[in-house]
């Protein structure tokens, strides 16, 4: 018996329902119907008090969503795909980003993006949002690479005061099998380090902490020892795991599914540059998707976005520099 | 009719391509086994790619001048059965059978595929790692980065105290023999076998001074100077003044002359000499220190006499301040009070001339008065320049100057 990416994911939100009553899912079609992805099949027949069906307006429904948080909810909102959060960017980063700041009322939701990209999916049903809401002071944003942290995170997520953006990977859901949860737990805003190396180290989260370990392995072949820091959580950003990771190897390569422009990658290069410039024996690397939108096209797909083999061939370069 | 591939051999260890220099064959042709059929060339050797087996030159894709990496199919042959049997050599077909052969035993199932993140696993081809070539020449391990210092490699530097100068004894093992931090330490751990002691202040000065002029292109000219006019003139004195001093009012009158000879080259600008402030190298201690005689040119050498000798006085009693070392334009030095007849002295970093002496040495100088050998001293008289402002005219006028002014000694 294995636990799918998807399965954590629904685990949680029943353990979250059934522990505490202040916790409700809403979205669209994930009462009857179970979600779009069925992360949340079942729920409204355990909790049908609790699990809803939200109408075709994203505004709408974390607006509504915040207005229970203030009143002391702790709202769980499934966005169909990440791509569509767009449509709801008003009450995200200027209600429920703020209203702290404001107030001093917490606003503790959590919003599911179903994030990445899967083959034939496209511009409309592919995109990575996270680069875009951790610009925003006052979010939290969660970025899981692995079944247990999809687990543990997304408990922890609905736990913090904090508005949180939850980034599930579309690919991951039904890929990714463990055998079980387990009980490797980390806090959110530390790193984890999934392969340890000496000659570079590769910054990725999510989909992408899998394609980097890929490239790892064919680069062992040569004699390269690759580590792979896994960021887990995106915002707040876990500096001192991948400094340290940089002063072991002295090369970093910063890997991500988003568009170039910006983001998590310019990110940690920035960080480590601004922090860690003595560190480095060559300059940092960053692989992103290409700067254009999400193809159809499978083929497309596939050299849009960082593949093992792109990704070998950056690190190549880095060592060699 | 099986056909067979010409490639470009491995040529040697670290040969990754050749130039095809000559193409000794057309298609066509007939061709022997192990027959030299083109002559291509690495940056080793001239040499021939041969056959390997009887056939026909059915197709030739190398041209003159082109590089090709090693591997690179060059042409093909068309070869019979039996030719392939005798000769066990590998024909295209059957190359090509294998490999298809393998990618369809290696072909995912479609479920698995279908889920793949990268679809096109098996397409995509590694890039053959060639080595860094020019024209078919290998760059030289090292051009590229032995040089380049990356900025983990500056700081554990600076953490130690280390300069560039002091790590071009370490062959480096990073990318493209640049040197690491490991190599450092390693080199480190080595030298911590041997005997050290700590360099005092003052070498430390010295070195940090040399090897900051040592950045720049420095060139030596000289010539032979007689030393008999000054040495006459110099016994008639009271107070005698020092041979250096000659030297010294000799080398400031010769820079009035050309002023911007002594210039500074800053960016793309030559700074003047403000006044004919002059250096004097003293050996002292562990080191050798600079003090400056101002306005050499306005002084006789009488005048000149005083002062140099309480600089010289303080120098060795390391009583020199700042001030006393500083704004001079051009430097004296008279090693010849060693013993050495010749020398290729370094300028200051701040200064684009020195002017050095070696010993006098009593040689035959032909006289074309009396038709004969006379004996004479003789110096060397050298002058060490940046030759990114003065040339080798410009020096050779300077020192000529120089020599001549020692001849009238009563003159300075």
């Amino acid at each position: 018996m294995s636990v799918t990416y998807i399965d954590a994911i629904r685990e949680a939100q029943e353990k979250l329902l059934r522990e505490d009553s202040r916790v409700f899912l809403y979205g669209q079609d994930i009462a009857t119907f179970g979600g779009a992805f069925k992360a949340t099949k079942g729920l409204a027949d355990q909790f049908p008090d609790r699990v809803f069906d939200a109408p075709i307006s994203e505004d709408a429904m974390i607006g509504m969503a915040v207005g229970a948080a203030i009143e002391g909810m702790r709202p769980i909102v499934e966005m169909q795909f990440a791509d569509f959060s767009s449509l709801a960017f008003n009450q995200i980063v200027n209600q429920a980003a703020t209203h702290f700041y404001r107030t001093g009322v917490p606003i503790p939701i959590t919003v599911r993006l179903p994030s990445g990209g899967t083959p034939g999916s496209g511009p409309f049903h592919s995109q990575s949002m996270e680069g875009i809401y951790a610009q925003y002071p006052g979010l939290v944003v969660l970025t899981p690479a692995t079944v247990s942290d999809a687990y543990h995170m997304l408990i922890d997520g609905v736990a913090l005061d904090d508005p949180v953006i939850f980034c599930e990977h579309k690919f991951l859901y039904r890929w990714l099998k463990a055998k079980s949860i387990n009980g490797d737990h980390l806090p959110i805003g530390q790193a984890r380090i999934i392969r340890p190396g000496k000659h570079a180290t590769v910054v990725a989260y999510s989909a992408m902490v899998h394609e980097a370990v890929r490239a790892a392995e064919r680069l062992q072949q040569d004699g390269w020892e690759i580590e792979v820091v896994d960021l887990r959580s995106v915002k707040p950003l876990d500096v001192d795991t991948i400094l340290a990771s940089v002063a072991r190897t002295g090369r970093l390569l910063a890997l991500g599914e988003a568009f170039p422009w910006g983001g998590v990658t310019a990110e940690v290069v920035s960080r480590v540059t601004e922090e860690g410039f003595h560190l480095l024996d060559a300059p940092p690397q960053r692989l992103n998707a290409r700067d254009t939108p999400v193809p159809y096209h499978p083929k497309l797909w596939a050299a849009h976005r960082p593949t093992p083999e792109s990704i070998c061939e950056a690190l190549r370069k880095l060592l060699t520099f | 009719m099986p056909t067979v591939p010409i490639l470009m051999p491995q040529l040697g260890e670290s040969i990754a391509e050749a130039t095809v220099i000559r193409l000794g064959i057309a298609v066509g042709d007939f061709v022997r086994t192990d027959q030299e059929i083109i002559e291509v060339e690495t940056n080793k050797a001239v040499m021939g790619v041969t056959t390997l087996c009887d056939g026909v030159v059915s197709e030739l894709r190398a041209q003159e001048g082109i590089s090709y990496s090693v591997g690179t199919l060059l042409g093909l042959l068309n070869v019979t059965d039996a030719e392939v049997a005798r000769t066990g050599v590998e024909s295209l077909e059957s190359i090509e059978a294998k490999r298809s052969a393998s990618s369809h035993s290696q072909s995912p199932n479609q479920a698995e595929a279908n889920l793949h993140f990268a679809l096109d696993d098996d397409a995509y081809e590694e890039a053959p790692a060639v080595v860094p070539s020019v024209k078919g020449l290998p760059v030289p391990t090292g051009v590229m980065g032995a040089h380049y210092i990356s900025p983990r490699m500056r700081a554990r530097m600076d953490d130690l105290g280390i300069r560039e100068a002091d790590i071009s004894a370490i062959a480096g093992t990073g990318a493209g023999g640049r040197v690491t931090v490991e190599d450092l330490e390693r080199f480190l751990d080595y030298l911590d076998t041997w005997p050290s002691s700590a360099a005092s202040p003052m070498r430390l000065a010295v070195a940090d001074a040399m090897r900051r002029s040592w950045t720049r292109p420095l060139a030596t000219v000289g010539l032979p100077v007689l030393l008999d006019p000054a040495l006459d003139h110099r016994r008639n004195q009271s107070p005698r003044p020092g041979l250096t001093l000659y030297l010294l009012r000799a080398f400031a009158l010769a820079l009035t002359e050309t002023p911007t000879t002594a210039g500074y080259l800053i960016g793309d600008k030559v700074v003047h000499p403000r006044s004919f402030d002059i250096g004097v190298a003293v050996q002292v201690e562990d080191g050798v220190v600079v003090p400056v005689v101002r306005k050499v040119d306005q002084k006789s050498l009488t005048d000149l006499i005083s002062e140099y000798d309480d600089l010289v006085d303080r120098a060795r009693r390391r009583r020199l301040t700042e001030q006393d070392c500083s704004g001079g334009i051009a430097t004296v030095t008279n090693f010849g009070t060693f013993g050495l007849t010749t020398g290729t002295p370094i300028p200051l970093p701040n200064e684009t001339l020195i002017l050095g002496i070696g010993a006098g040495v009593k040689k035959p100088v032909w006289s074309a008065q009396v038709e004969a050998f006379l004996p004479a001293t003789v110096a060397d008289l050298l002058l060490t320049f940046d030759h990114r402002v003065v040339d080798g005219g410009g020096a050779g006028f300077l020192l000529n100057r120089v020599s001549a002014l020692l001849q009238k000694p009563e003159n300075l």
